[in-house]
């Protein structure tokens, strides 16, 4: 087995470096005027309106067929050949983009910036999954995002982490959908697609960086399933908190449960929970009550801390924006000098800000400003996200069946068929093998 | 089939794709490796053709040779990207089979679930709960720590409070500066508005000046700067570490009329840079358009002062990197101030060339500058159809558009430290390489003109520190030992030559007819600017003089180290007209 981990590690370090092999190599423009056209490498060309409501219709039609595939057909197959199609159309075709998992990040964007009218197609692409995801959970996760379905069929031999580590991680996503919404707002980029491990494989490009972290996603993908959609996809959070109010929930069976456990081990992404019946010991209750009231209480605490810590953190992140690190070069180069070569994107650029360094400053200090208010909010938000956290691992949960978590179900069917009750509705054992409950 | 034997098939379809993976990537990467030599922007053969490019545009050869150079790495690199796509298509295939032969392999192996009873369920579950909030609690911590170093690890040099960015941007509107003509050339010709007068040639077309005291007026600063005037204002500075001032006399009577202190200019440090004693920190010339006058101090201090010693502006250029101490001077063009800002021992360090709005400070333009730390100041003529900016710093003479700031010529011609400022006289720039040679150069050029456009070169006598004068025809030059010499603008061949017996550290001057020699130890020398040596007149100022003479209106003024000197024909009453 160690030895079969080892060739699979370095399999993957140089197969990613071989992608970033091609993906590092960036040709300027030539200095002549040639009318030379500088190809896109890294990003899409804009694509036709029609073509692009084209995509909207194959997508809305990949959502509905997902669940129709997992509410009526209950079909793991049926999921399977929609993810291929997802991963081949969304993924290797249309190269990850428009992509929901961004798509919160141009709505941002457009709130904050007048100039920028969100799409149409963009809204869809960004709402329509979160809409499904309250009436039907999260069925875009399960057969029509490309960068679920990579990871998915990557997945050999999965392993359980430990309950404890996934409730710890499971509040990354969030964390990282305020920062991304945070430099979208500010116009600094859209980080949370500037950081998809997948998208430079979808397109075959990209930096060495992010392709080594898709690298060490997809090679903990085969024993961790879905672990960037479990610990870090952003928009994977938006769907969780949706699915929690969903009208219609994943069941591993129609039926009535048994209780026979056999579903408990079927599912890779650790979503599957026991049964828990009402009732708690009396012993327990006390102190089960106090730790709620002591973290109910420290919840406004952990959100004022949170902004607090956060606002600290304005000036070091407004420096990833483009017109503040000018403004930051610039006022550099005043003090101490740097000679860089000639026709350099650096001696460039200084050369813009020495036109009108006051502009330049102006526009620095107006971006610091709104960068220290959403940084403060930011910290805000990750002290709110972990206080409810702790709130919800403090509540009880009360469970008759056996059932998929509603937030952490991706509704890929695995489970079905792992159920004697569903096997034998579907005809493919006799009743009277059900196992009886334990 | 048997599933052991299967099971096996499956393991080693999974190797040999595992393999298939490896050698194709294996591939990919010696040939990334490979290329890594021929990346254009890296490239030393390409680069170098560029830069001799940049001292060459108009090099048409070299031209073909470097887009040679470039197609040749592009189809290069559009041939390994090929390359590339296949293989990673190749790679990608490979890792399918093996994803699902192992896959496959793995499910062979699967064992059945076999599900036992649960002992004591909910206690587990409070428990995992329990864990669950302590790991979540050690991620909390972790987030928190790590926002708290990105915080601290803060590199930021912008401004942290309000005000300091307040000084940074301006007030409100600021930029909003109205439009103001700029004076005429007849405006500028009639005063003196910089130094060496208004086109820097040290020369003044008014005649009747005369040697004899109007007035002196106290110095209360140490500065090497020249006096500038424009109407009834004479300017100069001067200052210490402590304090650097502008001082504004009356032309007529020499009364002090008002001193204003440079002080707290955005982003100038307290404790001011240290400067030789001998540089002092005023001996940039200031300079003025008749709206304001514009100052410059080696600490780095720029400012523009109204005429009624209010201030419009200030900036802070430095620290400057000069191990002598800034001493070039201000120019003005039009409603713009120019400011050559070399930098640094023996390579540059920051040097450049910056235009600015003089009504608002606003940069106009800055380019960067090739060279070290230089004290010549640049000079702004009108010739080939083109408004240069003429510039010396060793060891390049560059000259720039004065719209833009584009490069238009350059000749490696110079070389040590760099002092004497350009003249333009009979269509040549004539410079001084100290110590070495006087040249003349047709500034008619364009790319590298190093061998192209010297008309003529003078090697004896020249200049160390004082800048050549010219009456058109004529070219006189003064060496720090007193030697003088005149020589021919057209050719520089020597006509005469005669040795004051005096150290002389300003740069001569052309009233009318005499060239103006003014000693260290306060003998001023009027000699006949003429081909035949005529020395016509003689006589002694009770100070110590390395600031250059200024002429306007019948004036001469002389700035001392402590006095300031009004000469007239008369003693009292300036001559009238030209």
């Amino acid at each position: 087995m160690l030895r079969r981990l080892k060739f699979a590690g370095a399999l993957g370090v140089m197969l990613l470096l071989a992608l970033a092999v091609s993906a590092e190599q960036r040709f300027p423009p030539p200095d002549f005027e040639s009318g030379y056209r500088l190809p896109s490498a890294s990003t899409p060309a804009a694509r036709l309106l029609w073509l692009q409501y084209a995509d909207t219709g194959v997508f809305l039609a990949a959502l509905g067929t997902a669940a129709w595939m997992i509410y009526k057909k209950r079909s793991r197959r049926g999921i399977f050949w929609l993810s291929l199609f997802s991963l081949a159309y969304f993924g290797f075709y249309r190269k990850g983009c428009i992509c929901p998992i961004g798509s919160p990040q141009n709505v941002v964007y457009g709130l904050f910036n007048p100039d920028y009218a969100v799409p149409v197609t963009v809204l869809i692409f960004c709402f329509a999954p979160i809409v499904a995801a309250l009436f039907a959970g999260r069925i875009f996760c399960a057969g029509v995002c490309p960068q679920g379905a990579l990871q998915d069929f990557m997945l050999i031999k999965p392993v359980t982490v430990p309950p404890w580590l996934e409730e710890a991680l499971s509040v990354v996503p969030y964390i990282f959908l305020g920062a991304g919404l945070i430099y979208a707002g500010t116009g600094t980029g859209f980080v949370i697609c500037r950081y998809d491990p997948f998208v430079p494989f979808f397109r075959l490009s990209g930096g060495s960086f992010i392709l080594t972290v898709g690298a060490v996603f997809l090679l903990a993908g085969m024993f961790v399933g879905r672990p960037y959609c479990r610990f870090l996809c952003p928009y994977g959070g938006l769907l969780r908190l949706a699915s929690l109010a969903s009208k219609w929930r994943v069941r591993v069976t129609p039926d009535v449960c048994t209780q026979c456990r056999l579903c408990e081990q079927t599912c890779p992404f650790g979503a599957m929970r026991e049964a828990a019946p009402a009732g708690t010991s009396p012993n327990t209750l006390g102190a089960a009550r106090r730790r709620l009231g002591w973290l109910l209480a420290l919840l406004p605490a952990l959100v004022v801390a949170g902004g607090w810590a956060g606002s600290k953190l304005g000036p070091a992140a407004a420096q990833l924006h483009p017109a503040v690190a000018l403004a930051e070069r610039y006022a550099r180069q005043q003090t101490d000098p740097v000679q860089y070569g000639l026709m350099t994107p650096e001696a460039l650029s200084l050369q813009r800000a020495a036109a009108n360094p006051e502009a330049v400053f102006t526009a620095a200090s107006d971006l610091r400003h709104r960068f220290d208010l959403a940084c403060c909010l930011f910290g805000g938000w990750i002290g709110l996200v972990i206080g409810v956290k702790l709130l919800a691992l403090s509540v009880p949960a009360i469970r008759t069946d056996y059932e998929p978590d509603r937030g952490a179900c991706v509704a890929c069917a695995r489970c079905f068929t792992a159920c004697p009750n569903e096997r034998v509705r579907l005809g493919w054992m006799p009743a009277a093998d059900k196992p009886a409950p334990l | 089939m048997n599933t052991a034997l299967l099971h096996r098939a499956l393991l080693l379809t999974a190797w040999i794709a595992g393999l298939f993976c490896l050698l194709v990537c294996g591939i990919m990467l010696y040939e990334h490796f490979e290329a890594a030599t021929r990346d254009p922007w890296k490239s030393p053969q390409l680069l170098a053709l560029k830069e001799k490019l940049a001292a060459e545009p108009g090099d048409v050869p070299l031209q073909k040779e470097i887009r040679q150079l470039d197609q040749t790495f592009r189809q290069q690199f559009r041939h390994r990207l090929s390359l590339d796509k296949t293989g990673a298509w190749l790679a990608l295939g490979g890792m399918v089979v093996l994803v699902l032969a192992a896959g496959k392999a793995a499910a062979l192996r699967t064992t059945l679930p076999l599900p036992q009873p649960k002992i004591a369920a909910a206690e587990q579950t409070a428990k995992r709960a329990s864990r669950a909030r302590w790991s979540l609690a050690g991620v909390g911590l972790a987030v928190a720590g790590s926002l708290v170093m990105v915080g601290l690890d803060n590199t930021s040099v912008l401004p942290a409070n309000q005000a300091a960015w307040q000084k940074l941007t301006g007030p409100a509107g600021a930029e909003e500066t109205p439009a103001e003509t700029a004076p005429t050339p007849s405006e500028f010709q009639a005063n003196w508005p910089r130094f060496r007068g208004w086109d820097g040639s040290g020369a003044s077309a008014q005649t009747n000046y005369g040697t004899n005291l109007a007035w002196r007026s106290a110095i209360p600063a140490p500065g090497h700067s020249s006096p500038v005037v424009w109407g009834e204002r004479v300017f100069i500075s001067g200052g210490t570490a402590a304090r650097r001032e502008v001082f504004c006399y009356a032309v007529s009577s020499g009364a002090l009329l008002w001193r204003r202190a440079v002080e707290n200019v955005p982003g100038s440090p307290p404790k001011v840079a240290e400067v030789p004693d001998d540089t002092t920190y005023a001996a940039p010339t200031l300079a003025t358009d008749g709206r304001r006058v514009y100052v410059f101090f080696a600490n780095g201090d720029l400012a523009a002062l109204a005429f009624d010693g209010s201030v419009v502006w200030t900036k802070y250029l430095g620290p400057l990197k000069n191990m002598y101490g800034y001493a070039a001077s201000l120019a003005v063009w039009g409603n713009n101030l120019l400011l050559q800002l070399d930098q640094g021992g023996t390579t540059a360090e920051g040097s450049r060339l910056i235009s600015l709005q003089g009504a608002s400070g606003r940069v106009l333009w800055e380019r960067s500058r090739p060279v070290p730390a230089s004290w010549a100041t640049p000079i702004v003529i009108e010739t080939a159809g083109k408004t240069q900016i003429i510039t010396l710093a060793n060891p390049w003479v560059i000259a720039y558009t004065q719209a833009d700031g584009a490069e238009l010529w350059r000749a490696q011609l110079l070389e040590g430290e760099v002092v004497p400022s350009p003249i333009f006289a009979g269509g040549y720039v004539i410079l001084a390489n100290p110590g070495s040679a006087l040249l003349a150069l047709r500034p008619d050029g364009s790319g590298d003109v190093s061998k192209t456009q010297v008309a003529w070169t003078s090697e004896n006598d020249v200049p160390d520190i004082t800048s050549p004068v010219s009456r058109g025809d004529l070219v006189f030059t003064v060496t720090s030992i007193g030697t003088v010499k005149c020589a021919g603008a057209g050719d520089g061949k020597k006509i005469w030559g005669t040795n004051l017996d005096t150290e002389v550290n300003a740069s001569p001057g052309i009233a009318g007819d005499r060239l103006v020699i003014l000693g260290e130890k306060g003998v001023v020398v009027m000699l006949g600017a003429a081909r035949q040596f005529q020395e016509m007149g003689r006589s002694q100022l009770p100070d110590k003089f390395l600031a250059s003479p200024a002429f306007a209106n019948g004036r001469i003024f002389l700035r001392g180290a402590t006095n300031l000197f009004c000469l007239t024909p008369d003693g009292g009453k300036p001559a009238k007209g030209p």
